[in-house]
């Protein structure tokens, strides 16, 4: 955490919570104020859109349940001229919107009720890929015992080379490119299978599970190539 | 002219008759007798056009004989002097005879197709009204306007109920007719008019109409002449299917009317309890989230809390998250009893969403190891995910709270036959083994009076779920102690997924 502050600290990041519930508001802002954040608030989506014109800010956290309008056309509107990473709040049971939000460019979400540790990690995780949008990407990826070569195009674990198919490899490195986000199952057969080919799922999921057998300690319960049910996958090293 | 009864009709021919040999006496000495012939002709001609073929037959005669009579010497007597009459006498009655049909016959022409337009115009009329008709009644009540004023007759509709068998539809009450069921049966199943002119006289309706609309018979329609004049009924065959073809698809309009109001009724009332649901769960789950953040944010804040208020902090936390939990499950057990759950089958490995599972739960098995056994390349199983990971939760969830800290919890997968079983086993006190059979009920715990919290809805969802994907879920106790629940899902054949090969030379991938 202490580099996540170190981070927050040299250049404050500004959140925008939309949300129209105070309470609610109120603890997002507390536990995002003590990351070092700047928060600034708005309870419908309308000043929503106002503010994030106005302050810029480096991550949106947005609930999809606005009095005032629907939030994907929020994020239709905001992705209209912004790429600002926006963390979603959402009810369980409710995957189609989830998978909507995503769809149109919601980066992540959060169920509800959350904690506050999960807030502050997945509020990390998006300020971190945003700070890092710039610089080129490292070719290197660490997770685990396994380390990944970009520019060798290389896959090691414990030292071992790991022999991934192009399939599987092609997988592997959306995933990585899009640390900590999830990836709803379209989004990803279409980046890896092509655009033919989004009503595959099945394939998706096996080639999950290809990779989960040849990376992960315990392929029944993964560490890093998380499943979102009913949503996606999401790497998180 | 046309209301006149025949014999006065008759009357008038020979009053007719009568004037002219009156109008033609003082004219004998100018005119010769052969213009005499043509006055009465004239006659003739006039009560054919005005009186019509039988008069004008009558007249025909008559006009002869008074012609002879007074005015072909010796008058005053039926004798004739000059032979030559007799030719005049032929031709006289020819003429008459042909002109007085032709005419008269041109005559009935008008008066029929007078009676056609006025007929149309009723049949116009009606389809114009029953375009407009409410309900079954409005059209019973048109169709019988429409024959008292064309044909003098009287009608009832006859519409088959619930069960399938022909009643007089409502609000026709004052049809006095008498109606042969066999009859109106046989014209409702064979599609076709059913008559028997011998019911006439009786009371008994004579002609069965049956209601042929476009997509079925809809009914029958059983028509009685009023003044015994079944002929006329018979002759009008034609134009009464014409009708009981118009009442068909006004009956069968109103039937899809009734039928489009009767799903908007129930889309209405669908969407309003699916609205009523989110209502709720948005409204409770507002301020649960807020609970359970304001409360995490007390544990978290900087300075610490003291270790009472920490310790109140946490408590309060894992009590808003249990009422998040609890909502949740009544939430499910909702729709899953108003059936307003659409299952998202998709074909898919079964270790996933166990992992999952084990994933979400997080911090409530913190305390148990979770120990995973299924065979390697097991295949996949087609079920929803999201519901699945709801079982799953469940028992996982039970499993930690009825065993004791730091004992572990085995999730078993195995294919028995056509199925696959699904076994998540603890090590605690188990099921009280007399309730087992009710352990699947809603409301029905394990233990009675227990400190361990919960209302027994968790099993109960997990077995609506697997209920719905045609499974089965059983609970039972292991030898060395502890509880299983297993849970079964069918195998079916799963789609077959094409491997790509993996590039072998050298160490770089491809």
């Amino acid at each position: 955490m202490s580099e996540i502050l170190n981070e927050c600290a040299r250049v404050a990041p500004v959140v925008l919570i939309v949300e129209d519930e105070m309470l609610i508001r109120r603890f997002v802002r507390t536990a995002l104020e003590d990351e070092g954040c700047r928060v600034f608030e708005a309870a419908t989506s309308a000043q929503g859109l106002l503010q994030s014109g106005e302050q810029k800010p480096d991550l949106v956290i947005l609930d999809l349940g606005l009095p005032d309008g629907n939030g994907i056309d929020f994020i239709g509107h905001l992705r209209g001229w912004s790429d600002v990473p926006i963390l979603v709040l959402s009810a369980r049971a409710h995957e189609k919107d989830k998978i909507q939000a995503l769809d149109v460019g919601a980066d992540d979400y959060l169920t509800k009720p959350f904690g506050v540790g999960e807030l502050r990690a997945r509020a990390r995780a998006l300020l971190r890929r945003q700070s890092r949008g710039g610089e080129a990407a490292t070719p290197i990826i660490d997770f685990g015992a396994v380390r990944v070569d970009l520019s060798r195009r290389l896959v090691t674990r414990s030292g071992a080379v790991v022999h991934l198919t192009p399939i599987e490899y092609r997988l592997l490195c959306v995933l990585l490119a899009n640390t900590g986000k999830v990836m709803t199952q379209r989004h990803l057969l279409r980046d890896v299978w092509g655009a033919s080919s989004v009503e595959s799922y099945h394939y998706l999921r096996v080639y999950v599970g290809h990779l989960r057998q040849k990376l992960e300690d315990d392929p029944t319960q993964p560490k890093y190539l998380l499943t979102e049910t009913g949503v996606g996958y999401r790497f998180l090293p | 002219m046309s209301s006149l009864a025949t014999w006065q009709r008759f009357v008038l021919a020979v009053l007719a008759c009568a004037a002219t040999t009156l109008i033609a006496t003082p004219l004998l000495g100018f005119l010769d007798p052969a213009n005499i012939v043509m006055l009465f002709l004239l006659t003739v001609l006039l009560v054919a056009v005005s009186l019509g073929l039988e008069a004008a037959l009558l007249a025909a005669f008559l006009s002869v004989g008074l012609f002879d009579f007074f005015f072909v010497p010796p008058r005053f007597s039926l004798e004739v002097q000059d032979g030559q009459y007799l030719v005049t006498f032929v031709v006289m009655l020819a003429v008459a005879l042909i002109t007085g049909r032709l005419t008269g016959g041109l005559r009935q022409q008008a008066d029929e197709s007078d009676r056609e337009a006025l007929r149309s115009r009723a049949l116009y009329e009606m389809a114009r009204d029953l375009s407009g008709a409410l309900m079954v009644e409005q059209v019973a009540e048109i169709t019988r306007k429409f024959l008292r004023s064309v044909l003098d007759a009287d009608a009832m509709i006859l519409l088959p109920d619930s069960t399938g068998s022909l009643q007089p539809c409502a609000g026709q009450q004052d049809v006095r007719l008498q109606i042969e069921p066999r009859l109106a049966i046989m014209s409702f199943d064979g599609g076709k008019p059913v008559e028997c002119p011998q019911l006439a006289d009786s009371g008994y309706a004579v002609l069965y109409l049956p209601l042929k609309a476009p997509m079925r018979v809809r009914g029958v329609i059983a028509v009685v002449p009023a003044d015994s004049c079944a002929e006329t009924l018979l002759d009008q065959r034609e134009r009464l299917e014409t009708m009981a073809s118009l009442a068909a698809i006004a009956v069968e309009r109103l039937h899809y009317v009734e039928v489009a109001q009767h799903t908007q009724v129930q889309v209405v009332s669908e969407r309003l309890r699916s609205s009523i649901l989110s209502a709720i769960s948005h409204d409770l789950r507002t301020p649960l989230t807020a609970l359970v953040g304001l409360a995490d944010s007390l544990t978290v804040s900087k300075p610490p809390l003291g270790e009472v208020a920490q310790e109140t902090a946490e408590a309060i936390r894992q009590q808003a998250e249990r009422l998040a939990g609890l909502v949740g499950n009544l939430l499910d057990m909702a729709r899953l009893h108003a059936g307003d759950i659409t299952l998202q089958k998709e074909w898919q490995p079964i270790e996933e969403v166990i992992g999952a599972s084990i994933k979400l739960l997080g911090r409530a098995l913190a305390e148990h190891p979770v120990k995973v056994s299924l065979a390697k390349d097991f295949p996949l199983v087609e079920f929803d995910a999201v519901l699945i990971e709801r079982v799953l939760c469940n028992l996982l969830e039970n499993a930690a709270k009825y065993s004791p800290p730091g004992s572990p919890i085995e999730i078993v997968v195995q294919a028995r036959d056509d199925r696959v079983e699904v076994a998540v086993c603890d090590s605690g006190q188990g099921f009280a083994v007399e309730k087992n059979s009710a352990t699947f009920e809603m409301f029905v715990r394990g233990e009675l009076e227990s400190s361990t919290p919960g209302v027994g809805l968790g099993l109960a969802i997990c077995k609506a779920i697997i209920d719905a994907h045609a499974g089965t879920i059983t609970a039972a106790n292991r030898a060395p102690g502890g509880a299983c629940v297993t849970f079964s899902l069918p195998l079916g054949l799963p789609p077959l997924i094409e491997e790509d090969v993996i590039f072998q030379h050298g160490e770089r991938q491809p």
